[in-house]
């Protein structure tokens, strides 16, 4: 587990699940639920993962990205901060930020490609570097993310059980369409994803789990919360929300300025 | 303090504005390669501050400086007293502006100040500041990446202070490539200079083992003049290493092999180092850096624990500051500290001298006198605690203006800081 996770700023920014799920006033005003507002926000993890197949990122980058998108909406409102544009700009800096930097006008030109019929996801580069300010003071400039991966390798080498680790792995990236990694330390959601895989693929963890000596009933309702999305929503992995789920949603944001 | 509150529009480089409603700027301390650094007075604490402006307007290409970002995101997570601290952050007029405590001088100028005496025990207070702060960035898995005198500052309490993280990664993920191109050439470890570019925290310690070396006589170490040159320098003062000394060595993608030069003693290198100093010195210029000192173990060696023991920061000698003109609130934030104080006549001298002189204006006891009248030996280092403002003339007074710019000695000296010492470039 390279780096201190315990004295980062990413442990101390760690937030109830009731603060997470709050709706901005101004989005409350414009009738976005509750529900609404998780839908966006995985819609739009989605937007930042298909953006991020294109421009050819590694996984950490993606991971940071959804991280501080979701991060932004604990604190500022989807009406103020369009999705669309924050979305595109979280990639753009967790790419700097993690040293793989995506230039903006290659971001700009796959948005095109993506979205070419659609005028609301279409912005120029100086949207996105004007954003970009933005997106740091709504940070508060604290940019180190942790994310499960790493202690996820490390915790199947040592159960025992690497041959579960691409089942997962991919678990873990799920676990971004939620706001788990803004509520527990990455460990907690790796050993959820551990624990869901080896309940599914029937090995034996129990001994193991009992011998780490974590507070089981937090990696049971993590893995409680992954299964009930999984079960909630059941998306189509490939496509993301289907269209017609998302677009009356997404209408009730503003236009683009 | 006219203008407070008045944020708005105007000439961007006047002083006195209130930037982001807390900030009264001051003078320009320099220019850097990714911007401009100021003096301001923070009007919430009342503190000096170092403003450092980003600038993003010029190409509207790439948005936030990478380096910038580096160092906010790393500053960020390291609080320690021996590192800088990112006060603040705040864009303003479409630039990112990066606020950090105000630091008065660094370890260069005072390394280069020969009218300053160290101790051995002032000595060993700086090696112990820099140390920590190390130890402390390699325990949050920082590598800093560009350890040299300049980027260890100095603050008016006498702390010293790592600074300039715009290098520093963070480390510890196995397989993971670095740049070898990292440190200005003289503080570059062994191992970066054959290539490697997948290294740990020894390549810092190195650094600041050459460090160490400069403390104890004064001038930089190893002063190769190519990477090449570089290699056959730290050979010719430690020996060429021998593959039971450093078995890895002959794998890096750059090794060629140099001819074989034993070691000269380190004691014939250092005569006036004492026996500790130069055994923690052997032990953080080791060659294989699996088997150099970590920054933690160094902190343990008896170095510290045997007498003198480390002088208190407060009691450290320090070269002359810069004047404060511009600066209306000299009196309460610069009685604490100042150089000796000379009788009068000379006072003035040296005032005078500051402004127009070429050299590095650190005149602690003053002496541009060719005729040789050094007072350095029958003043200790420890009378400059004397509580007296620096610049005598403006608070005064007694000088009619305000100093009109800084001075071109002043400026270079900051330009280094600001990394773009041509000198020190990185090959890139």
């Amino acid at each position: 587990m390279a780096a201190n996770f315990w004295t980062s700023s990413h442990c101390k920014q760690l937030l109830d699940p009731d603060d997470v799920d709050l709706v901005p006033a101004a989005d409350r005003e414009r009738g976005i639920t509750p529900e609404e507002f998780r839908l966006i926000k995985i819609h739009m993890s989605f937007h930042i993962w298909r953006l991020a197949q294109q421009v050819k990122v590694r996984q950490r980058v993606i991971a940071t990205a959804v991280t501080y998108f979701r991060r932004v909406y604990t604190r500022k409102s989807m009406s103020d901060y369009d999705p669309r544009l924050v979305a595109p700009t979280c990639l753009y800096l967790a790419s700097k930020v993690e040293e793989s930097t995506v230039q903006a006008r290659l971001l700009v030109f796959y948005i095109k490609k993506m979205c070419g019929s659609d005028d609301k996801y279409r912005f120029e580069i100086k949207d996105i570097l004007e954003m970009e300010m933005k997106l740091l003071e709504a940070l508060d400039y604290y940019l180190v993310v942790f994310h499960p991966y790493r202690p996820l390798l490390q915790l199947l080498q040592d159960a025992g059980i690497t041959d579960l680790t691409q089942f997962a792995w991919g678990l873990v990236n799920d676990t971004y369409k939620m706001d788990l990694i803004l509520i527990y330390p990455p460990y907690m959601i790796a050993l959820a994803c551990i624990y869901i895989a080896s309940v599914l693929k029937d090995k034996d963890t129990t001994a193991w789990f009992e011998e780490l000596r974590v507070d089981m009933n937090i990696v049971k309702n993590i893995s409680m919360e992954i299964l009930d999305f999984y079960d909630t929503y059941k998306i189509d992995p490939q496509r993301g929300i289907p269209e017609d789920k998302i677009s009356s949603v997404m209408n009730k944001l503003p236009a683009k300025a | 303090m006219a203008s407070a509150g008045n944020s708005g529009s105007g000439d961007d480089d006047s002083g006195g504005k209130l930037l982001a409603d807390r900030y009264q700027k001051g003078e320009v301390l320099g220019e850097g390669t990714y911007g401009v650094v100021f003096k301001a007075i923070d009007t919430k604490t009342g503190n000096t501050v170092a403003v450092k402006r980003i600038r993003i307007g010029k190409d509207k290409k790439e948005g936030v400086n990478f380096t910038a970002l580096r160092e906010i995101k790393l500053l960020k997570e390291l609080k320690d007293p021996n590192i800088i601290e990112l006060i603040d952050c705040f864009p303003y007029k479409e630039n990112l502006h990066l606020v950090f405590e105000f630091m008065e001088t660094d370890l260069e100028a005072l390394i280069k100040d020969k009218n300053i005496i160290l101790s051995p025990a002032d000595t060993k207070s700086y090696v112990q500041m820099m140390l920590k702060g190390l130890a402390f960035c390699h325990k949050k898995w920082v590598l800093h990446r560009d350890m040299k005198p300049n980027n260890l500052l100095i603050g008016a309490d006498g702390q010293l202070k790592l600074a300039d993280f715009g290098l520093a990664r963070m480390f510890g993920s196995p397989g993971r490539n670095f740049t070898h191109q990292v440190f200005a050439r003289w503080y570059r470890a062994p191992e970066l200079l054959f290539g490697s570019k997948q290294y740990g925290s020894g390549v810092d310690i190195w650094a600041a083992g050459c460090i160490f070396a400069e403390l104890l006589t004064r001038r930089a170490f190893l002063q190769g003049s190519s990477d090449i040159d570089q290699l056959g320098k730290i050979f010719a003062a430690l020996g060429t290493p021998k593959s039971s000394q450093w078995p890895d060595m002959a794998y890096l993608p750059d090794y060629v092999e140099y001819q074989y030069v034993a070691a000269p003693p380190l004691r014939t290198l250092f005569p006036m180092a004492s026996d500790d100093a130069l055994d923690l010195l052997s032990k953080m210029l080791t060659y294989d850096p699996k088997a150099r000192i970590s920054a933690q173990q160094a902190l343990e060696h008896r170095y510290f624990s045997s007498l003198p023991a480390p002088t208190r920061p407060s009691q450290l000698p320090r070269p002359r500051r810069k004047g404060d003109q511009g600066n209306n609130k000299i009196p309460d934030l610069n009685l604490q500290d100042g150089p000796v104080v000379l009788s009068p006549p000379r006072k003035f001298r040296r005032v005078t001298a500051h402004e127009g002189m070429e050299g590095m204006h650190r005149a602690d006891k003053v002496d541009e006198h060719p005729s040789g009248m050094r007072h350095t030996d029958d003043m200790p280092s420890q009378s400059s605690r004397i509580p007296m403002s620096v610049d005598v003339g403006a608070v005064f007074g007694t000088r009619p203006a305000p100093r009109p710019t800084l001075n071109s000695a002043d400026k270079s000296r900051l330009k280094r800081k600001l990394d773009m010492d041509p000198e020190f470039g990185y090959a890139e």
